[in-house]
């Protein structure tokens, strides 16, 4: 009834919004919730992982190699595709050269300790970019005019043809991501792993190289919502910080384990209220608002597993599984 | 001059806050990454009163202190339950919540905040002390630290600080001692939140300002990088932390030279390259748990000849040594048939959704003899405990302690009013001591109370006293003395078990249920584990067994009852239980 009263035109364009906001929640928040439900690492420079791959692309595109036929630059498109693949690189090198090491050497304290890491390499990470490329904005965009960005209009409703491409890549990958998870052996490997880690290597599957996997596809997914990101607007170090930790809400309300389209869905929810409610309040609180709704499922599921299950679970089962 | 005592000022203001979370996440385990937030809480008290209702800065802590305590004892309630991951994101949350609306009020300034606190500095004055120049502050800021410093050392080395880092460990098993875990993990949130906000007042006060960019996650994290760099659960490693990383930036503006930005940037990068490096190569900081600068220097001179923490795999030797006279087991029993009962369970069930885990249970323990519940595997023997000892409320049917109505208690209260269980997985606390462990099991410590810890220092200290001569007395019993500092860590498992068994006997408790006492141990430690579940029964203590042995049973038991199925379908002697075809099928199966 409100939206009728304060106009159709707003909420079909809020509406709008919402959806493409989502889906990039949604990819994000995915890749987070692969890597932290599979291999147990609160990657929390996942963040960093985001602005790199903008940088990245940006710098590629604009700078290219020092010289050579590319040192005006790479084509937009190589640009991307390079970035996305640095990107991927660096995910699991961080799997690979940090957290599992750290992980293997503390034991119970595991998740601490690679939060602890991933918090120091997330606020370096950050501040070595803001050094090399310097802290203020930069405008990102394909020169060569191949990709150009413009407005379209469907009814009252307008948006950029950007939107629509970041929308596409999203869901298509997403797709293809929960056919992979459901259909193929690498699938049910990481599926397998996700339950029990220790199993899954005794009947044969390589947990370690299952762990870089999951590395890989998430800083892939976080490339190219970055990229897109940075396309519609500009490149700057704090970009990651907004978007990715939105996306660990997403990944939490969703549950870790759960199917990609429900991240997916969950994370077009959680954008479509964050839209809607500037109806109702004024916009610098919907901001607060995702992590209101945080609150909330936090306060519910505490006070669901002090009535019941957890603590019953925690006796009842063998030590170490607490939560 | 001024600018010197200016970054000593600044050092000390962030070593208050390192000490208080380190309260909060060294000693209680609880990772909060919204430190700075309830920092805020105090700077943000201040910012508002002094310039809004010329409000006096002591009493801007003190109200400042009251928020801060009562935000994070509510969040302590939300948090308790939840395991880690989710708790990182819950103090994320709440961090970007509360900075979030601060920074949407126009009264506290939008997200400009309140820049203009030292327009007043009649205000920010204790009893007549003015501060304004980085000196003025310097002395009031020192009592900051030093009343922290006391606030936290006094929670954290204590019994209640023992209970934390019991918490810590192993929350269950805590709890199962007798520890009211609840109260101490909501009451050491609310402490360190507000303290916290004491150290934001002063925060505030000394910048002149109280915005939401002070206050953001960068500063949280800051504050957090000084805590795992200084060493979890060392109060002295967050201050040396503090000293450290916080030196930083005048080293890098006034000796390398670098302008303010690069030189915040630069100090960024070393703080999160520190991070990563420290928890690869020492990940429990500079100072580790339970040492000292000095200890440090010291061990380094004397490395190669300390030989520490090594647990060597011999038997015990025992220092009590109770006769126990050989007795056949139908003396045994008819001694079981005399004796006075202590507890009687009457209809016991419990179903979780359609599986029966008991049906209509009947049993009784008496006092001064030993009971064994055997049976097959998944035949709800440890269920029993977990309904006796309240870790799982039965649906119907009562328990009768010493004649009181014991049933539905929660497993820390029946704990207190002496019926205390064993676990099957040990479940010691891994990095505290083998004394530390056993002092846990110790009941009625009014150091356990934060008013007796400030308001009874000798009584807490006499009693203390007396609580390690009893946890040693214990520790000797079982034989493990001599190990009474290693971290039970590094123990065999046969050892954890003798610990974890002078961990139940040092609560004093009327009724003693041991799970499974002597399984997985070597041949060689069964029979000291016999006699020492002899003893304290001779001792008059009640004694309730899960066995699977059937030897142990047979030596141990005056009383068996056989449960199949979440029911029980025999009781007598063990003999009488094994002469049975069908209850040897049952539990053998079919040979």
């Amino acid at each position: 009834m409100l939206a009728i009263t304060i106009g159709r035109e707003i909420f079909a364009q809020l509406t709008m919004n919402g959806i493409f906001r989502g889906a990039s929640y949604g990819l994000i928040g995915a890749g987070f919730a692969l890597i932290l439900g599979v291999t147990g690492r609160f990657h929390f420079a996942y963040g960093f992982t985001y602005t790199l791959a903008a940088y990245l692309a940006y710098t590629f595109h604009f700078r290219g190699t020092p010289f050579g036929p590319f040192s005006d630059g790479f084509p937009f498109i190589v640009s991307g595709i390079l970035a996305i693949l640095f990107t991927i690189v660096v995910g699991v090198a961080i799997e690979k050269y940090i957290y599992r090491p750290i992980a293997q050497g503390a034991g119970a304290t595991a998740l601490l300790a690679v939060f602890v890491a991933a918090l120091g390499i997330g606020i370096a990470g950050q501040s070595t970019i803001a050094l090399l490329w310097s802290q203020q904005s930069q405008g990102f965009y394909d020169k060569d005019q191949i990709v150009k960005k413009s407005a379209w209009h469907i009814w009252k409703v307008t948006f950029e043809n950007l939107d629509v491409f970041q929308f596409v890549t999203s869901l298509t990958l997403i797709v293809i991501f929960s056919v992979v998870l459901t259909k193929t052996s690498l699938g049910r490997q990481m599926k397998a792993t996700r339950v029990n880690p220790d199993l899954a290597t005794i009947i044969g599957i390589n947990a370690n190289r299952i762990y870089l996997v999951c590395f890989g596809i998430g800083s892939g997914f976080v490339a190219v919502s970055a990229i897109w990101y940075g396309l519609q607007y500009t490149v700057n170090p704090d970009m990651g910080a907004r978007p990715v930790t939105t996306a660990f809400v997403v990944a939490f309300l969703a549950g870790t384990a759960s199917s990609p389209i429900r991240i997916f869905m969950t994370g077009i929810v959680l954008s479509l209220l964050e839209q809607w409610s500037s109806m109702f309040i004024q916009t610098r609180w919907t901001q607060t608002l995702v992590f209101v709704v945080l609150f909330v499922y936090l306060i519910n599921k505490s006070a669901k597993d002090t009535l019941w299950g957890k603590r019953i679970i925690s006796i009842v089962t063998l030590q170490g599984i607490r939560g | 001059m001024q600018i010197w005592i200016n970054y000593l000022d600044q050092i000390l203001i962030y070593a208050s806050l390192a000490l208080s979370l380190n309260l909060l996440l060294g000693y209680a385990g609880q990772v909060s990454v919204a430190h700075a937030a309830f920092g805020a809480v105090g700077g943000y008290t201040l910012g508002y009163l002094v310039t809004a209702h010329n409000v006096p800065m002591i009493y801007c802590i003190l109200i400042g202190f009251v928020f801060a305590f009562v935000a994070g004892g509510l969040i302590a309630l939300v948090a308790m339950r939840l395991s880690t991951e989710y708790l990182i994101l819950l103090t994320l949350a709440w961090g970007y919540v509360l900075i979030g609306v601060f920074s949407t009020i126009p009264a506290l300034g939008g997200s400009f905040g309140i820049i203009s606190i030292n327009a007043k500095p009649h205000l920010l004055s204790f009893f007549g002390w003015s501060m304004q120049r980085p000196t003025d502050w310097l002395v009031p800021i020192l009592v900051l630290v030093a009343v922290t410093y006391s606030i936290c050392w006094r929670l954290g080395e204590s019994p209640f600080g023992r209970i934390l880092k019991g918490v810590r460990e192993d929350p269950v098993a805590t709890q199962s001692l007798g520890k009211n875990t609840f109260r101490t993990q909501i009451l050491v949130f609310a402490v360190s939140s507000g303290l916290a906000a004491v150290a934001g007042v002063f925060y505030s006060g000394w910048l002149g300002v109280s915005t939401p960019g002070v206050f953001g996650f960068t500063f949280s994290l800051t504050i957090f990088a000084l805590v795992i760099f200084g060493g979890m659960a060392n109060f002295s490693g967050s201050m040396l932390g503090a000293l450290v990383l916080t030196s930083l930036d005048p080293f890098l503006r006034r000796v390398v030279k670098f302008d303010q930005s690069k030189a915040f940037l630069v100090q960024v990068i070393i703080y999160g390259l520190l991070l990563v490096f420290l928890t690869r190569v020492r990940p429990q900081g500079l100072i580790p748990e339970g040492s000292t600068l000095g200890s440090i220097l010291r061990r380094k001179r004397s490395e190669g000849r300390t030989e520490m923490g090594k647990a060597s795999e011999t038997a015990p030797t025992f220092a009590v040594r109770e006769a126990v006279a050989e007795v056949s087991q139908v003396d045994r029993h008819a001694r079981w048939e005399k004796a006075e009962v202590v507890l009687e369970a009457r209809g016991i069930s419990k179903s979780f959704g359609g599986i029966i885990a008991a049906e209509n249970l009947d049993f009784v323990l008496k006092r001064g003899t030993i009971t064994a519940l055997v049976g097959p595997n998944g035949a709800g023997k440890t269920t029993v405990f977990n309904l006796l000892t309240g870790a799982i409320a039965p649906d119907t049917g009562t328990v009768t302690l010493l004649g009181r109505d014991v049933t539905g208690r929660t497993l820390d209260s029946s704990a207190r009013s002496g019926l205390v269980r064993s676990f099957q997985d040990v479940r010691l606390f891994q990095r505290l001591s083998c004394l530390d462990n056993v002092l846990l099991g110790v009941q009625d410590q009014p150091g356990e109370k934060i008013r007796s810890l400030f308001a009874n220092p000798r009584l807490v200290t006499v009693k203390e006293k007396e609580t390690h001569e009893q946890a040693m007395k214990w520790l000797s019993f079982v034989g493990m003395q001599d190990f009474a500092d290693v971290p039970t860590a590094s123990l065999s498992y046969g050892q954890t078990k003798l610990v974890s068994l002078a961990r139940v006997l040092a609560t004093e408790a009327e009724v003693l249920l041991l799970d499974e006492p002597a399984s997985g141990i070597d041949v060689k430690w069964v029979d000291n584990m016999l006699e020492l579940v002899l003893a304290i029964s001779a001792e008059g203590r009640t004694v309730c067994i899960v066995e699977h042995n059937l030897r142990v049973v047979r030596d141990l038991a005056d009383h068996s009852y056989f449960m199949e199925l979440g029911r029980i379908t025999a009781e007598g002697t063990v003999d009488e239980l094994t002469s049975s075809p069908r209850l040897a099928q049952a539990y053998f199966g079919t040979v």
